[in-house]
């Protein structure tokens, strides 16, 4: 026990010591905050993109530029609100958030929503004066500390057509003057700079006879009875979706009109919805009502599944490279005139174990840390989160799993590091393993649909799998059956593995030359006196 | 020798790895106090024979007692070894390489520490206590692991090839180290190829060649196992000391240079007395004695060993 002690410590000081384990520790966290920021960062550095309508029949440019001033009013309206949360003084406590009654949010209504954004609100919003009127309302009740709010930039700004194309002149004739400004190769005037031309939309008249009815015979229209957007950026669809809208927006106004039919009525029957609500029969009576921890619940294994895998992986090859080095430079030989191979082995599996669990830990926190300083005015939100992870049991249920797993891998990378010289030779013995552990991340993301379904409950009773498997399903309480069982099998393997491991090391760690075939790895284990 | 139980009593040891024979019935035993020689060709089972006397390896056949007991592993921590092929963890300093080696030899961790730096100290590395071990030369990581070897001062010391790779001058202080240690009252076993290391400082020897022990015995028996030769220079007729008790052959090597061979008793003053007395003219009388190098050469054979001593 004091030798595995011992070995344990060294392995443990020696490589929380080592540039690779810094280099970890503090990449992760990097990354991370590199991943929080990189969206807001990129949205930021997207310029504001210049487009141009040509719509000789005047059908629907002023549509499309009241759509893209209320895009931008809605992008205003919501730095207003996070300038606010973060800037208002306080007077009393924010009211804390329960995820436990807060109710699942159904994420394509909640898109509907937002990108619909509430025209009313917006609307209103602009009515009352803008973000000028709103400051002058909450003057006063802003901290003493608060910058000036800043308006976000325009998305899209529309622009006159260049000099030197007739306006008069056919949509189709125009379209193709624009083809260099389109494809870069001019730019247009844009405030006091030069800017690429990002889109064209071009209206011809003839579309207004040409709109899609219901009913009527589906013909695939020409381009020319089309309105076309024209751009180089395939991936950027915002604005071609805004323009599609506000064009078919208006169309539709304009059939309400011929038709002879209220709009307001249409939104307002439009508006009307019958409340709906999930529940779960599991659930205690009462609160069966499928809240956001659910959700949370539900989805949080998988991140679980990923964090398992990362740091078992990582630390069994930790574990490996450790060995091999030992093994080369027969450092092993005077160890073995002290301890056990058993006393070795164990103690570096937990040696390695504790440093990669340190790691593992400054990651969490680092994710933890990340969380709460970036989220600012959702600190709430992320601290619920927290809770409802740490207070699900899954904590307890990773840390079972990651033990053996890693006690199952990392004595697998023990042995096989024990047999090899070089880090070389390893490499090609890891190849079978790595394949075997490539594929509970290949079915991470289908698990949780069917959590106890023939897929999951199989690759459950694999034991190379179960680890994964059983965290990723923790949430939808599988059978008890499978949890027992597989557990029963999972440590019952690891102590064969261990026990298999620890012959194939007592041998193996002697050995040069050539790693043993098979036969003669099956011949280890079998023969009496043949581990040692 | 001392009366006390030996220190190691291998019988009849074999070891076989598949079909191969790497040891094939050695027998031998190491008094208590004594330095003990391990001689003989590479390959010939060496390493081996002091694995298994250290329980590394479990033999195929025979028995092993180590300080009383059937296992190194019982008594492990009486015991210091020094691998043929050396190795230290590059990280590591040298003083925590001396501490961990002894700690895993039993010492409390404090002491292990405080021993490390005495040693350090005493042989002249004291400087070199807080670099890690990449850092040092060859000769110096040696050293190191040589005292990380006796740092828990072991009754009980096996030494695989400690000279190879060290300059004169290092190879002198590992010669100090041993002296220092048998007058301690430390047993020694080493291996070697080197024989005048081992005639320096065995007081018995083993020789060992294809897997068996060929001689067991101290340095003067060794001697004593080939005939004792006298060169004779002269330029009259050796003939008449074939008279000689002990004289068993007289060779002409050139024109006056004469070989004479005498059996085990046989007295080389003797023959020089008989030299005198029939008034042979001498020009030169050489009664060296046998070197281990050519007791070795003539158990292992010239095949074997020419590598060795070459």
């Amino acid at each position: 026990m004091r030798n595995t002690w011992l070995v344990a410590r060294r392995e443990f000081t020696e490589n929380v010591q080592t540039k690779g384990f810094w280099l970890g520790v503090i990449t992760t966290p990097l990354l991370l905050l590199l991943a929080v920021n990189a969206q807001r960062w990129l949205d930021s550095r997207t310029p504001t993109r210049a487009f141009v309508v040509v719509d000789p029949g005047g059908l629907y440019v002023e549509a499309i530029d009241a759509a893209i001033e209320r895009l931008h009013q809605r992008e205003v309206l919501r730095e207003f609100g996070q300038y606010v949360s973060k800037h208002a003084l306080r007077d009393e406590a924010p009211t804390a958030l329960d995820l436990e009654d807060t109710p699942a949010v159904d994420v394509d209504k909640l898109i509907e929503q937002v990108s619909d954004a509430n025209p009313a609100a917006v609307d209103a919003f602009v009515t009352k004066g803008g973000v000028t009127m709103a400051l002058a309302m909450i003057q006063g009740r802003l901290a003493a500390d608060a910058p000036p709010f800043e308006e976000p930039r325009r998305s899209f700004v529309r622009v006159p057509l260049p000099d030197g194309i007739d306006p008069e002149a056919s949509p189709a004739d125009v379209a193709e003057a624009l083809r260099p400004w389109l494809r870069g190769d001019r730019t247009i005037p844009l405030d006091d700079r030069n800017v690429d031309l990002f889109a064209a939309v071009v209206i011809p008249p003839e579309v207004i006879d040409h709109v899609i009815r219901p009913g009527g015979m589906p013909q695939p229209p020409s381009t020319a009875e089309s309105v076309q957007f024209w751009a180089a950026n395939l991936a950027d669809t915002d604005l071609a979706s805004e323009v599609e809208r506000a064009i078919n927006e208006a169309q539709r106004r304009e059939a309400f009109a011929e038709l002879d039919v209220d709009e307001a009525t249409v939104r307002a029957a439009q508006g009307t919805s019958v409340p709906m609500v999930k529940l779960n029969p599991t659930k205690a009576a009462g609160r069966e009502q499928v809240s956001m921890a659910d959700q949370i619940r539900q989805w949080a294994p998988a991140g679980f599944v990923y964090l398992l895998w990362i740091s078992i992986f990582a630390i069994a090859s930790m574990l490996l490279n450790n060995t091999i080095e030992e093994k080369s430079n027969r450092l092993v030989e005077v160890l073995l005139s002290s301890i056990t191979p058993w006393e070795l082995m164990t103690g570096k599996l937990a040696g390695i174990a504790a440093a990669g669990l340190t790691m593992v830990s400054t990651w969490l926190a680092a994710l933890v840390g990340v969380l709460w300083w970036q989220a600012g005015p959702q600190a709430e939100f992320a601290r619920s989160l927290l809770e409802v992870v740490t207070g699900s049991g899954l904590l307890p249920a990773f840390l079972a799993y990651f033990v053996l797993g890693y006690l199952l891998y990392g004595s697998i990378f023990l042995a096989l590091g024990s047999i090899c010289n070089t880090l070389k030779e390893a490499q090609n013995m890891m190849q079978p393993v790595m394949i075997v552990m490539i594929v509970p991340l290949l079915t991470m993301v289908f698990i949780p649909k069917d959590p106890n379904g023939t897929l999951a409950r199989v690759m459950s009773w694999i034991p190379l799998y179960t680890p994964f498997v059983m965290m990723n399903r923790a949430a939808a309480s599988p059978p008890a059956v499978d949890f027992y069982g597989t557990s029963v099998l999972l440590a019952c393997s690891v102590l064969f593995t261990l026990w298999l491991a620890g012959r194939i090391f007592s041998v193996g760690i002697l050995r040069t030359g050539q790693p043993p075939r098979l036969v003669e790895l099956l011949h280890w284990l079998t023969r009496r006196d043949a581990a040692s | 020798m001392s009366t006390e139980a030996p220190v190691l009593i291998l019988e009849n040891l074999r070891k076989t790895f598949g079909s191969f024979t790497a040891v094939d019935g050695v027998s031998l035993t190491v008094p208590r106090g004594s330095v003990y020689g391990f001689l003989g060709p590479n390959g010939a089972g060496k390493t081996t024979t002091l694995r298994m006397a250290l329980s590394i390896y479990q033999p195929t056949a025979g028995s092993i007692r180590v300080l009383g007991r059937p296992s190194a592993l019982e008594v492990r921590h009486r015991i210091g070894y020094l691998p043929e092929e050396r190795g230290l963890y590059k990280k590591m300093r040298a003083r925590d390489i001396i501490a961990y080696f002894a700690s895993l030899k039993g010492m409390p961790t404090a002491a292990a520490r405080a021993r490390a730096d005495e040693l350090l100290e005493r042989y002249g590395l004291a400087e070199f206590a807080r670099y890690r071990c990449e850092a040092l030369s060859k000769g110096m990581g040696q050293k190191v692991q040589v005292l990380a070897t006796i740092a828990h001062a072991p009754e009980f010391v096996i030494l695989d090839e400690p000279f190879s790779g060290l300059d004169p001058v290092n190879q002198q202080v590992l010669e100090e180290l041993i002296d220092d240690l048998r007058r301690a009252g430390t047993t020694i076993i080493f291996s070697t190829h080197i024989m005048e290391h081992a005639e320096r400082l065995c007081d018995r020897l083993v020789l060992i060649a294809r897997g068996r022990a060929v001689f067991d015995g101290t340095l003067s028996e060794a001697r004593r196992m080939i005939p004792r030769r006298i060169l004779l220079r002269t330029t009259g007729d050796p003939d008449g000391l074939r008279q000689v008790p002990g004289v068993v052959g007289i060779e002409r090597l050139t024109d006056d240079q004469f070989e004479l061979t005498l059996t085990e008793d046989g007295e080389p003053d003797a023959v020089l007395a008989a030299c005198f007395q029939n008034g042979l003219p001498l020009l030169a009388f050489d009664r060296s004695e046998p070197t281990l190098r050519d007791v070795f050469l003539r158990l292992v054979g010239p095949a074997d060993a020419v590598e060795e001593v070459a």
